[in-house]
């Protein structure tokens, strides 16, 4: 998979590069919007994640010239100005996801993800990991050969860690999917916080491997293993 | 007066009182002398008929011309005498005035706490130099407001800015196991979340202020919206063995930003659970008074104090600020509270006794079509 990162604050575009190629991706940097625009003209990519603010021609102007090219590589823009016309704008003009800075690379290797996965059928109706058993048809768990009683938001906690399952998932991640709440002003962090835990008793209750693990400062993992 | 835009009140007093007072002198002088020919003239007349006297006609019009000569040299006279003297009397009347902006000149954004003074606090004068006052006093509260801000948020911004700058220094000192490595970095990252999450609200908060916060207005079931926020948060007061208990009757629908409300009220809700002691009742209820509806938030924690009960809603103010930075708080959630109510047109309010509690109210008006 193929990804390119027009960014040019040099410092970040080396953390993206390093933290898509841990992911094993093929990377490639471009520093400016002008050679952003002549690599994503020339080459074949899988995703593009593009910053709005550049030298040069801007993030929009390069988004702008390649749809008009009816180049449609799936784009992924990332803004600091998170203000609404900007987002819309990007949307308007084909961008296909955003993110504002500053972000958790958690969540833009899930965004990467999701762009990825598009188009392709994804309805699976069991989510798997280790012993643990899934069914989303029946909303039921199986962990080993005891059932799990999970609640509602419990379950849906447990398909999303499945859903991700071997990459980070952040509280603003879970804050905005799992509990609908896209305010950061909202205080729900401790609501997860307590929600996770209780979970994690019940899956990985006494004598079995851990599969949920916190990993501090940026989330949760759901894995085999240490993360 | 606006033929003369250049010129200074007191020039344009003095020309318009000179004006006045030449016309009407000059009325006053015609009519005058109007009188005394006619009054001359009569007396000629009368003599007449009995002898005729030679020479008379010319006396009295000779007499009559003297007088023309005195009146015509003696108005313009007069009307210089008055007009020097309305120049005087003028000045002044508006020297407080220019004695005013002397003063206010004076007055810069340091200096926001000096006032003018008025000779006569019951003239124009004094009560236009009130009206400055006020102004001035205003203009003080809100830089004080904005400078206390810019010192609080700098501080709130310093203290996860030189945890993590401490972090890192402590941990790049020695050779460290890979565990502590992480370690210091999940710290640092936290750290870093705190910072994002308070520079977040504050723009929030601030856009909101500067009113470019698009707010969609809808038809929102008060009682509903609670509910659900009390749902959300119950399991916080579960773990701290509070009972949380709601009281929402009939649909009570109010027009509003339903994202924006939401935040209102979680935050006063999660405000009770964070500052009341475990094992106590947070009571929620959600009633109707009129033509308003009324969401109170009463728990059984230590109360307000009234004299913080005011502040307790502006950024950052904390009465007891160890205690809640260790409970994870930023210092914004009542101030989002407010600005959320507010905009959407209520209000909310905090009393209680100290030491038994506290009650917080959200008051918003009933949407008109709803019940």
């Amino acid at each position: 998979m193929r990804i390119l990162v027009v960014e040019d604050e040099r410092k970040l575009a080396q953390v993206l590069s390093s933290a898509l190629e841990a992911e094993h991706y093929e990377v490639t940097v471009a520093a400016s919007g002008e050679d952003g625009f002549f690599r994503a003209n020339a080459e074949a990519f899988d995703v593009v994640v593009l910053d709005l603010m550049l030298p040069g021609r801007s993030g929009l102007e390069v988004l702008q010239t390649l749809r008009q090219r009816r180049i449609e590589t799936p784009v992924l823009i990332l803004t600091a100005r998170d203000s609404i016309d900007d987002r819309v704008r990007g949307l308007d003009l084909g961008a296909d996801d955003y993110l504002v800075k500053p972000f958790a690379i958690a969540e833009l290797l899930a965004r990467i993800r999701a762009l990825l996965r598009r188009g392709r059928p994804s309805e699976v109706l069991r989510l798997k990991a280790a012993d643990l058993e899934l069914d989303l048809v029946a909303r039921r768990v199986i962990r080993g050969d005891r059932l799990l009683e999970l609640t509602g938001r419990e379950f849906d906690l447990l398909e999303y860690l499945l859903r991700h399952q071997g990459h980070l998932v952040s509280r603003e991640m879970l804050a905005r999917d799992v509990w609908k709440e896209p305010r950061r002003a909202t205080p729900i962090d401790n609501v997860i916080d307590v929600q996770m835990t209780r979970l994690r008793r019940k899956v990985d209750a006494d004598g079995t491997a851990r599969l949920i693990h916190t990993v501090r400062g940026v989330g949760f993992v759901l894995q085999e293993g240490e993360p | 007066m606006s033929g003369w835009p250049g010129a200074s009140i007191r020039v344009r007093l003095t020309a318009w009182y000179t004006a006045v007072f030449a016309l009407m002198l000059i009325v006053y002088a015609a009519a005058t002398f109007l009188a005394v020919r006619h009054e001359f003239r009569e007396q000629l007349e009368d003599q007449r008929p009995d002898a005729p006297e030679a020479g008379a006609e010319e006396r009295v019009e000779q007499q009559l011309r003297e007088i023309a000569v005195v009146l015509v040299l003696g108005v313009p006279l007069i009307v210089l005498l008055a007009g020097a003297g309305g120049y005087v009397l003028a000045r002044r009347a508006l020297a407080p005035i220019n004695q005013l902006g002397i003063e206010a000149r004076r007055i810069t954004a340091d200096r926001l706490h000096q006032r003018l003074a008025a000779a006569n606090a019951k003239d124009e004068i004094g009560r236009l130099t009130a009206v400055i006052n006020d102004t001035l006093a205003r203009l003080e509260a809100s830089f004080d407001q904005l400078r206390r801000f810019t010192a609080d948020a700098s501080h709130e911004l310093r203290t996860p800015l030189s945890v993590i700058r401490g972090i890192g220094e402590m941990t790049l000192r020695d050779t460290r196991t890979p565990a502590e490595y992480k370690d210091a970095m999940g710290s640092m990252l936290e750290e870093v979340d705190r910072l994002t999450r308070l520079v977040d609200t504050l723009l929030q908060l601030s856009r909101g202020e500067a009113g470019t916060v698009p707010l969609s207005r809808e038809a929102v079931d008060l009682g509903q919206l609670t509910r659900d926020v009390v749902a959300s948060l119950g399991i916080l007061a579960e773990e701290r063995q509070q009972r949380l208990t709601i009281d929402a009757g009939d649909r009570l629908c109010v027009s509003a930003d339903r994202l924006v409300l939401r935040d209102a009220i979680a935050n006063v809700v999660d405000n009770a659970i964070k500052y009341s002691p475990t094992g106590s009742t947070i009571a929620v209820r959600v009633d109707r008074n009129g033509d308003r509806a009324t969401v109170s938030v009463t728990d059984e924690g230590p109360g307000i104090p009234p004299e913080h009960r005011e502040r307790i809603f502006d950024r950052f103010y904390r009465i007891d600020e160890g205690r809640s930075r260790e409970l994870g708080g930023t210092g914004l959630g009542l101030a989002i509270a407010r600005w959320a109510v507010e905009s959407n047109g209520g209000r909310i309010s905090v009393d209680g006794t100290t030491g038994r509690g506290s009650v917080f109210r959200v008051v918003l008006p009933l949407a008109r079509s709803g019940t």
